[in-house]
């Protein structure tokens, strides 16, 4: 068969222009006749987002902010790429030195510049059979059937040998995905004993902390980083395991190694000054979350937690009255705010952690004025809050409104968030240890039991007993979405038994409707949108 | 105070050699709009031989950075080395395919030997590197053909191997001692045979390190060269 592109629509990335246009030319002699150019990766996104490719071309070095694997990444977390999307990385440098085998996206394939006419064609048509051949594969793990995968693996790898090695690398995915942890491991421990490929020692050691066998996995990890000390995955690893077993300046030494190889890794740096700050050692803390700020802005993976963070860090410094001129760190502080402000216009979580933040750097440097004028702020931003507040972002606020002496906004907000995280036994220990009002705590373990003794109540199809206790734990968190689903859900159940249903159906809606707001990307909206379906639907037969 | 001398150094040395790397890009993109403008009439059989070397002469200058950069950063203990599963004849026909346009222009036959299943452990890029460079060199010092073929036992053996004059012999005898092999009067710089010598040190299988080995002779009777790889 003739190799041609003419049906395939391509874009190329790149920010030479004149190299763009030759690319281009070696595209039109494959016979494509849609091939878009784009100089940057920002306007690549858009490209992305106005169509959906069958090929991209990107150069690594796009010279502006974002580079080739960072939109590559970008890409995936938007799902922007169609699933046979081919993505290839030009490269100007030695490949391998870019991005380690071991990282969560990758690229289809890599092409050194400079490159001939002929070899992109043939690089092209091997990988567009492959990723042909490899689809159902990758589209069953796109929409998590980790089941239909295997059989697809089974089945792919048995009619092309060829790539065996990619469908047991898909293989592993699956299997972790379905926790079959034995029998992942036994895969991964078979291919490193053959050989020892960066991805597989990985996953070796990966499998064993997900087995709680940590010490097992400190092992893999520690001779992970001396075999290939380029692949910085293994350091993050190991770091997170010193840190779980309780040794931070050890795992605060490993995470420095990695960043010394490669300091643009954004929530590497994060880590890092977590470390650090568990560590009290101020210096490294502001270094690593300045860092993490800096490539925050051109990441798809950016939030306020580092910004935050930063100034956090220069707070405690203006407080210890650090050498540095205190206004020189307060004049940074009020940067990384406005920045802060800047990056995340519409979210008023964003707003009021901000305003929070800017009055305990006032009252370190003891200017009270100011102080009293972002208090006054974040008050009024409290008020306007309309989105779900995770859990640490609610410690962090509860807390610093205490040392602001804001004891009564402090616990409204740590009110709500025990509410809705009444299983969460590390924050609710947490939460305990910041408000005095014990009552708080008290509700929500009653709560919690409530909820327990409900769903069992609901396993074993005693609905109405199931909707009584639901109602009590209710009652007790009315704000917790997991109890108001559960409760909405055995409402409806309830509801099939019974000859007249009407009330009960009302009932559930009225619960629907007085919930808190979901956000689309919360993981209980698909839930939440199938119940909304099936109230509407069970109003419409009863009448 | 050391080590951040070293990283200032570092960093300049990758963002000069990327610099270079582009002027060399654009140098080789310009001239290809040049003659891209120029009547097909007007263009006679010096002009395109002319062409072929600059473009040749330019993916030399390349590979040559590349192959420093690398030793720099292997020197450093930045030099990221990851080795996957390939299918060898896959790999060695894209090597060909770089290559295309000078053995055209040359009139030299280019000869793979390879099953095609043959899947070896090694790391791609790092390979490639070595293979473009010392295909290359097959290339400018063949008569007529070069041959490169791969065998797969316990290890992978790549040989490259022309009908030219051959290796002198005393570049032979250096055996693994290529730093030495740097002769301003043959303009050998020593850094090809070097960076393979590094490259193949690095793959690494239980007890077995890799290797290169020189010799002349074989079938086609000029220069071989061979790379082995546990």
């Amino acid at each position: 068969m003739i190799f041609s592109l003419a049906k395939k629509s391509t874009l190329i990335v790149e920010d030479f222009a004149e190299f763009a246009r030759s690319v281009r030319a070696m595209l039109h002699n494959m016979g494509a006749t849609k091939v878009d150019i784009v100089y940057n990766a920002e306007d690549a996104i858009d490209a992305c987002k106005a169509r959906k490719y069958d090929v991209i071309l990107s150069d690594y070095n796009l010279g502006t902010k974002k580079d080739g694997q960072q939109l590559l990444e970008e890409l995936s977390k938007y799902h922007l790429l169609k699933s046979n999307c081919v993505f290839l990385l030009l490269t100007a440098e030695n490949t391998s030195a870019m991005v380690m085998g071991a990282v969560e996206f990758q690229p289809d394939g890599y092409i050194a510049k400079p490159f001939t006419g002929n070899l992109l064609k043939s690089k092209l048509q091997k990988t567009i059979e492959k990723k042909d051949a490899l689809q159902p594969i990758r589209r069953a793990i796109i929409n998590k059937k980790w089941n239909e995968a295997l059989e697809n693996i089974q089945q792919i790898s048995e009619e092309h040998p060829k790539y065996k090695m990619s469908c047991l690398r898909l293989k592993y995915q699956a299997l972790k995905n379905l926790k079959q942890f034995d029998k992942a491991l036994e895969l991964v421990t078979q291919i490193v004993a053959q050989r020892a490929i960066p991805w597989a020692v990985q996953a070796v050691g990966e499998i064993f902390y997900l087995k709680n066998d940590f010490t097992k996995a400190m092992d893999i990890f520690k001779n992970m980083t001396t075999e290939f000390p380029m692949a910085l995955e293994g350091y993050d690893w190991l770091a997170k395991i010193q840190r779980q077993l309780g040794q931070p300046i050890e795992a605060q030494i490993t995470l420095t190694k990695a960043i010394e190889k490669s300091p643009k890794a954004l929530q590497r740096q994060k880590n890092l000054g977590a470390l650090a700050e568990e560590n009290n050692d101020l210096p490294v803390m502001t270094k690593a979350y300045r860092q993490a700020v800096k490539h925050s802005t051109n990441s798809a993976f950016s939030s306020p937690d580092e910004y935050i963070k930063l100034t956090t860090a220069l707070t405690r410094q203006v407080a210890q009255g650090a050498e540095t001129i205190p206004e020189k760190i307060i004049h940074e502080a009020e940067s990384v705010f406005a920045k802060l402000e800047k990056s995340f216009l519409s979210s008023s979580s964003a707003r009021l952690r901000s305003s929070v933040a800017q009055a305990l750097l006032y009252k370190a440097n003891k200017d009270e004025e100011q102080e009293k004028k972002y208090l006054a702020l974040a008050e009024k931003n409290l008020h306007k809050i309309d989105e779900q507040i995770s859990a640490e972002v609610s410690l962090e606020l509860s807390r610093s409104l205490k040392s602001l002496g804001k004891e009564e906004l402090s616990d409204q907000i740590l009110n709500e968030a025990i509410q809705q995280n009444i299983d969460d036994q590390d924050f609710i220990k947490k939460a305990s240890e910041i408000t005095s009002n014990h009552e708080l705590i008290k509700v929500s373990k009653q709560a919690s039991q409530n909820n327990s003794k409900a769903i069992n109540y609901f396993k074993n199809k005693k609905y109405s007993d199931s909707i009584l206790y639901f109602d009590k734990a209710h009652k007790l968190a009315p704000t917790n979405i997991n109890i108001c689903l559960n409760y909405v859900q055995s409402l409806l159940k309830h509801a099939q038994t019974l000859n007249n249903s009407k009330e009960t159906i009302q009932n559930a809606d009225n619960m629907l409707t007085a919930m808190p707001q979901l956000n689309f990307s919360d993981p209980r909206y698909a839930r939440y949108s199938e119940l909304s379906r099936l109230v509407q639907l069970m109003i419409q037969n009863s009448t | 105070m050391q080590k951040n001398t070293d990283d200032v150094f570092n960093m300049i040395l990758a963002s000069t050699v990327h610099d270079m790397k582009n002027s060399l890009g654009m140098l080789g993109e310009s001239l290809k709009s040049i003659f891209e403008r120029i009547e097909v009439s007007a263009i006679d059989k010096k002009a395109t031989e002319l062409f072929g070397i600059v473009q040749y002469e330019t993916s030399r200058v390349n590979n040559s950075l590349m192959q420093l950069l690398a030793l720099y950063k292997l020197e450093n203990e930045q030099l990221p080395f990851n080795p996957s599963y390939y299918n060898l004849y896959d790999f060695l026909h894209e090597q060909k395919l770089l290559h295309l346009p000078l053995l055209d222009a040359k009139k030299i036959q280019c000869e793979i030997i390879v099953d095609e299943d043959i899947e070896g452990v090694f790391d791609e890029s790092l390979l490639g590197t070595v293979l473009e460079n010392i295909i290359g060199n097959a290339i400018r010092y063949t008569r007529t053909k070069i041959s490169v073929s791969c065998t797969h036992s316990d290890h992978i053996e790549i040989e490259i191997a022309d009908d030219g004059f051959g290796y002198p012999e005393e570049m032979i005898k250096l055996a693994g001692d290529y730093i030495h092999g740097i002769n301003q009067s043959t303009g050998s710089t020593g850094l090809g045979l070097f960076f393979a010598h590094k490259i193949a040190e690095m793959h690494k299988h239980k007890e077995k390190v890799g290797n290169i080995k020189l010799a002349n002779g074989g079938s086609l009777g000029g220069g071989r060269f061979i790379i082995q790889l546990p």
